[in-house]
């Protein structure tokens, strides 16, 4: 019955006195209406006519785009989600509209088609206006940190406030992925607020290198937070950002004492004692991670990068090979592996790794597509 | 075929009105209102009274849907998109709640009291959690002016006149007295009842001498009558805050009054450093610079501050002075004429 609806709903549309003798309008005739229609801003009218054409004539992709484009923008993203399922199967260049039927997803709390389809947009080069750049990335960063994959979702906001500057929803988005919050800004619960949106000031000013700044926030944070877990970790992070690396193992020390198996403060740790030369500092609290989170591939590389840093090549080699199989597109860890198989005698891997790391260093830092970036991050342990 | 399928949307809503008069019957109007609406999906007065029921039954998400479907059918209806904004509003979608809430103000809300004090209410706690506290603060007074009862608006009075971008329920537990008592202050300011004002605010003061916000308060109540102990307050929060902007603005406005034009000038350049999009942070600096015969800076920054927030009437008299002063008596005409569409009663200020 309700399959009917439309025809009878156009039926009245082109309802006139001859009606009943009339032959149907022709697909043409609907298509050209739909878009009269759509540019006159009568877009009920429109989504009718489309969803007639589109019912005429089911390969038409402008109809099924324009449908969901409508649907989209009146926020009904339950009901915009089919027609850009439809424009995605029957398109030439669908790109842009799996980034729409992510969002859409993400406001039906579709979470995990959501990321999904964020994931295909970038896989097509992320195409899009500057605005839906800019709402898409942040939704997806909000869903990485939902899934406990802050770094990435980091990397992702603090882009987009170097570019838009401390807008309250990146803020609340950098806080919550600063301390390791994994949830969204529409389910952490509210005692939290105040935390988080020090958390993020500080982390947006420290994106916008505006230091004093985000000094500040930082200060009131620990001031009252300071017993909470990630809130001397996340003190590291900037600290380690500004690569002040005594300061930054001090507050992860703190933060081992809060929280002795988190995983992130053990790695950032031993990244701060082998930034700071003081990679015999390292072994301990890389070791310690790499047991609490065996698949954390930047744990195994900085544990192989300290074993490399005091001698144990073998042993290091053997670290690397496993963040190489977590994280195969990092080129850190395969200049790190090409050292140590020198040191090993192993030319032809040293050569091996030495190639994949220059094809992989440019493209890491520059080139790279996002989803590409985004995977050579091994998913953080969830904290909370 | 079309007869038919009107018989039936007509039993249904007629049969609809049936549990209404019952108690505890809402799930059935609920179920038939579904029905009639998948046979007549743009039925407007089945899609209102099911989002009713479901907002009634707390289902929010649901309300939220029918709602959207109601308003993209009726797009001038103000209840629709207040009832869309609040639903969201339970449901933490918080920036498209004020944008609703918003549109619910402009489009109206006819005679239904009730419902437009919450819609000032949510929009005036929403605005805070934006960061836009003097929006809210305005909305709130207003409120408190058109006889609203003012327990309900303590907390975001004190949570917007302490500048925090919290809702009353993210309050942290430690310091809602903290919130309550700038509240109360505010309130007793805004009814001129200075004497109960300043008693608060020597007990927020007493508790609570090292919190942000807290000396800026007190250093605004102070400025009117006593401006010496103002400036001290002020100059005080700025110790505990050195990034508060607003805080550092107020004392340029203040130093303007007191003809310190070095010192509002640099504090104005202090802000527009940190937020380079601050308008008022641009009216400080031009008057500034106006006033230290500056003439040309001057009308360049008012005017950044004139494009950055063209509503801002103090804006264009200080340009209608300068370019006085300017010999531009083209351009001063023109501001003289922009006061005074702002000054009619139906321009959006």
């Amino acid at each position: 019955m309700v399959a009917v609806i439309p025809l009878l709903l156009l039926l009245l549309v082109f309802a006139g006195p001859s009606s009943a003798t009339d032959s149907p309008p022709s697909f043409e005739t609907i298509a050209k209406k739909a878009d009269q229609a759509r540019q006159a801003d009568r877009l009920n009218e429109a989504l009718t006519l489309y969803s007639e054409g589109v019912r005429v004539r089911p390969s038409w992709a402008d109809g099924w785009w324009w449908q969901g484009s409508i649907l989209y923008d009146q926020d009904r993203f339950a009901d915009a989600q089919a027609p850009l399922k439809h424009f995605l199967a029957v398109s030439s260049k669908p790109a842009p509209a799996f980034a729409f039927l992510a969002l859409c997803e993400y406001e039906t709390g579709d979470y995990d088609h959501a990321l999904q389809h964020f994931a295909m947009w970038a896989k097509h080069g992320s195409p899009g206006n500057d605005a839906l750049l800019d709402v898409a990335g942040y939704h997806w960063a909000l869903l990485l940190t939902r899934e406990g994959k802050f770094n990435p979702a980091l990397f992702m906001l603090a882009a987009k406030a170097q570019k838009l500057g401390a807008r309250p929803a990146l803020t609340e988005a950098m806080g919550l992925a600063s301390l390791r919050v994994a949830a969204l800004p529409e389910n952490y619960p509210a005692e939290k607020r105040e935390e988080v949106w020090l958390a993020g000031m500080a982390a947006v000013y420290s994106s916008l290198n505006e230091l004093p700044l985000s000094e500040d926030y930082a200060g009131r944070l620990l001031r009252l937070y300071g017993k909470e877990t990630n809130v001397h970790y996340f003190r590291g992070t900037l600290f380690s950002f500004q690569k002040q690396w005594d300061s930054a193992a001090e507050e992860y020390q703190k933060e081992l004492e809060i929280s002795p198996e988190n995983a992130a403060a053990l790695v950032e740790l031993a990244v701060a004692r082998v930034e700071g030369f003081e990679p015999n500092e390292a072994l301990a609290p890389a070791k310690r991670s790499v047991a609490i989170d065996p698949e954390n591939a930047r744990a195994h590389y900085i544990y192989g990068r300290a074993l490399f840093e005091t001698g144990s090549y073998q042993q290091s080699a053997q670290e690397l090979g496993v963040a190489k199989r977590l994280a195969p597109e990092s080129a850190r860890v395969r200049f790190v592996l090409s050292n140590a198989y020198k040191h090993l005698g192993r030319e032809q891997d040293a050569k091996r790794e030495q190639a994949a790391f220059l094809a992989l260093k440019d493209k890491e830092e520059v080139l790279a597509p996002l989803d590409e970036k985004l995977n050579s991050h091994a998913p953080a342990g969830r904290t909370q | 075929m079309e007869g038919r399928k009107a018989r039936r949307v007509g039993k249904i809503s007629r049969n609809w009105r049936q549990p209404r008069k019952k108690e505890n019957r809402d799930e059935d109007a609920i179920r038939l209102y579904q029905q009639a609406l998948a046979l007549q999906p743009g039925w407007k007065e089945g899609l209102w009274y099911l989002g009713v029921l479901e907002f009634g039954k707390e289902q929010y998400a649901e309300t939220s849907d029918v709602m959207r479907h109601l308003v993209a059918l009726e797009p001038k209806a103000g209840p629709a998109w207040a009832l869309l904004g609040i639903s969201e509003f339970q449901t933490r979608a918080y920036q498209r709640a004020l944008d609703h809430l918003q549109r619910a103000r402009v489009e109206g809300l006819g005679d239904r009291q009730e419902l437009a004090q919450s819609v000032f209410l949510y929009t005036s706690v929403l605005l805070t959690r934006f960061e836009q506290y003097d929006d809210a603060m305005s909305l709130l007074m207003a409120m408190v002016k058109s006889g609203s009862a003012p327990e309900p608006l303590v907390e975001p009075v004190g949570l917007a006149a302490l500048r925090y971008p919290f809702l009353p329920a993210e309050i942290p537990a430690d310091r809602r007295e903290m919130f309550r008592m700038a509240g109360e202050a505010a309130l007793a300011v805004e009814a001129q009842r200075p004497q109960e004002a300043e008693k608060i605010f020597g007990s927020m003061l007493a508790a609570y001498p090292n919190e942000p916000g807290v000396h800026f308060l007190y250093g605004v109540f102070l400025l009117d009558s006593h401006p010496e102990e103002g400036v001290k307050e002020l100059k005080r929060e700025l110790e505990l805050a050195p990034f508060n902007t607003t805080a550092k603005l107020r004392l340029g406005d203040e130093y303007l009054k007191e003809e310190h034009y070095d010192e509002a000038e640099q504090l104005a350049r202090d802000v527009i450093k940190l937020e380079p999009e601050h308008a008022s942070a641009y009216m400080v600096l031009g008057e500034a610079l106006v006033a230290k015969q500056d003439v040309k800076q001057g009308i360049a920054a008012l005017e950044t501050s004139r494009k950055l927030k063209p509503d801002t009437v103090r804006t264009h008299w200080d340009l209608l002075r300068a370019y006085s002063s300017a010999g531009r008596a083209e351009d001063a005409k023109l501001e003289k004429e922009e006061i005074e569409r702002l000054r009619r009663p139906d321009a959006q200020q």
